[in-house]
């Protein structure tokens, strides 16, 4: 029996890979229009008007992937059980050290609730967008609205996504893995996601 | 709030809406001098035209007509950036030199500069930028060209009536105050650099009785933007925190590529 077992194919990598880059991308050319303390990132793109353009750009890809990936996410991230409740009550065992058992499914409800925020947070940014895109073609209000809700949901999600890096990285040795080869351990899959793994090892 | 401005040599213009006859001719004088070209309007039945400010028209009189009985009567609002003190298009402009504030505390643009993102016409409390062919800012700028070489604005220099004055701002609003007049703008946005002294409320004339930048503006540059960088910060502090401390989650393999056997 191999070591590993297939958690991503190909294709939800190649999404996920696409909504990193040009989230990035994004956070690049919005940090200058974010505050007059970032005119320097301007430069990396030849200057404000090219900057912006690069954003609009970014923007339309990040949008479409973002949701495409949302949507193939949500029958796995919208469904709290029993044993997610658990998980909440110690916070996932990440705030303490002991060794910590819960029966999770293929995502943990932190992912479910950082999918879901990305989700949610991807529409919204993408109609302000547009908003603040064509500004002299809304209300002055629609458009002043906007700007203040799209930095407010740039603020979430990159503090969320601080987050996920971490977990992904790091703070979860293995989990890369899923997202580079598009298959994990077998030892990581029973720790991290014991349901899951009962799944698909069950069928193979 | 950021910006340089000294309220004792800071200049501006005395607006005395009763003296305005609407002649217009500062209209006419502001496009000579800033060579703007002439638009077609459309006559909607009243004199007054045209009937907003535009890329090309920097400034223009508002006429507000009122019926009592069978008399007709008028009033003459000269619409144009106010050059606030505290300047909502300043606030906002991500690229430094596109919207300023010059010597004379007048808020001044540079064309150049601009990178057509707009923020400034949310931003500004009086509705004033506009967008061009160009796709550039542009508003009145006070006659920078003019001032700075010691000449008075060509609108003000133009009006027959008085009406528009310029010069040092506390000394025309010191002037309007010993005539008894009301005044406009000089405290509101840390004092307008156009004050007007009118003969009716703002409303008559369509100000808001108490400018302020708007709210969700307000919001969006001086508590989310701060406490976004807080928050960026804060959130990669907390991650390295709980690394060095708590610790990453490993898992027990002999055969795995993570070095030594973790804690758990
Ligand atoms: C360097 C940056 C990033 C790395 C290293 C990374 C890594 C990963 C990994 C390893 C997984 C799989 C987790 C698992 O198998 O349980 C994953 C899932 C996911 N990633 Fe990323 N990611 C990055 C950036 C982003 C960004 C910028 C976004 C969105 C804005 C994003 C959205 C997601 C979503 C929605 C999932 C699904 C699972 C979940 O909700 O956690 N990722 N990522
Ligand atoms: S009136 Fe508008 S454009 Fe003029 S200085 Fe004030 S905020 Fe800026
Ligand atoms: S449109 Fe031009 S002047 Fe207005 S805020 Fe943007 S860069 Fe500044
Ligand atoms: S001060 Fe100069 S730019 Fe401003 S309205 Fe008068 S003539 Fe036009």
């Amino acid at each position: 029996m191999s070591k590993y077992v297939e958690r991503f194919q190909t294709p939800e990598r190649v999404l996920h890979w696409i909504v990193t880059v040009s989230f990035f991308t994004l956070l690049l050319s919005g940090l200058g229009l974010y505050s007059r303390l970032f005119t320097g990132y301007f430069n990396l793109f030849g200057g404000g008007v090219n900057a912006i353009l690069v954003h609009k750009t970014a923007g339309v890809i990040f949008f479409i992937s973002s949701i495409s990936l949302f949507l193939k996410h949500l029958k796995d991230i919208t469904k709290f059980d029993d044993d997610d409740r658990e998980w909440f009550k110690t916070q996932g065992g990440y705030l303490s050290k002991g060794e910590s058992h819960f029966n999770i499914g293929k995502y943990n409800p932190g992912q479910k609730i950082f999918a879901v925020y990305i989700g949610i947070a991807t529409m919204i940014l993408g109609t302000t967008g547009l908003f603040i895109w064509f500004p002299l073609f809304f209300p002055r209000w629609l458009v002043q609205l906007s700007l203040m809700t799209h930095g407010l949901m740039f603020v979430g999600s990159i503090m969320f996504v601080i987050v996920h890096i971490y977990l992904a990285t790091i703070g979860n040795p293995g989990t890369i893995d899923a997202m580079l080869y598009g298959t994990v351990r077998r030892k990581w899959a029973m720790k991290h996601h014991p349901k899951w793994y009962k799944e698909v090892s069950g069928g193979e | 709030m950021g910006e340089n401005l000294n309220q004792a040599t800071r200049k501006g213009f005395l607006v005395d809406s009763s003296r305005c006859i609407g002649c217009r001719a500062c209209q006419v004088a502001c496009k000579q001098w800033n060579k703007l070209p002439a638009e077609k309007t459309v006559n909607k039945g009243n004199i007054e035209n045209p009937r907003d400010l535009t890329p090309v028209l920097y400034n223009r009189i508002k006429f507000i007509e009122s019926v009592d009985g069978d008399k007709v009567s008028w009033k003459f609002f000269s619409e144009r950036c106010l050059h606030c003190g505290e300047a909502g298009c300043i606030k906002v402009c991500p690229s430094p030199g596109a919207l300023y504030r010059n010597s004379d505390g007048v808020v001044v643009f540079n064309k150049e500069k601009c990178i057509s993102c707009k923020y400034c016409v949310s931003a500004c409390p009086f509705n004033v930028p506009r967008y061009g062919e160009d796709d550039k800012v542009a508003k009145c700028d006070l006659c920078h060209s003019r001032i700075t070489g010691g000449m008075v604005p060509a609108c003000a220099k133009t009006c027959p009536t008085g009406c528009l004055t310029y010069g040092n701002r506390s000394a025309l609003i010191a002037k309007a105050k010993a005539a008894k007049k009301t005044l406009y703008g000089e405290t509101d946005l840390s004092g307008l650099g156009i004050v007007y002294a009118m003969d009716g409320s703002p409303e008559q004339f369509g100000l808001p009785a108490t400018p302020s930048i708007p709210l969700s503006i307000f919001l969006w540059k001086d508590v989310i933007k701060p406490l976004g960088i807080l928050g960026f910060w804060g959130s990669i502090g907390a991650m390295l925190l709980h690394y060095v401390t708590i610790g990453p989650k490993r898992i027990d393999d002999d055969d795995s590529d993570e070095k030594g056997v973790g804690h758990e």
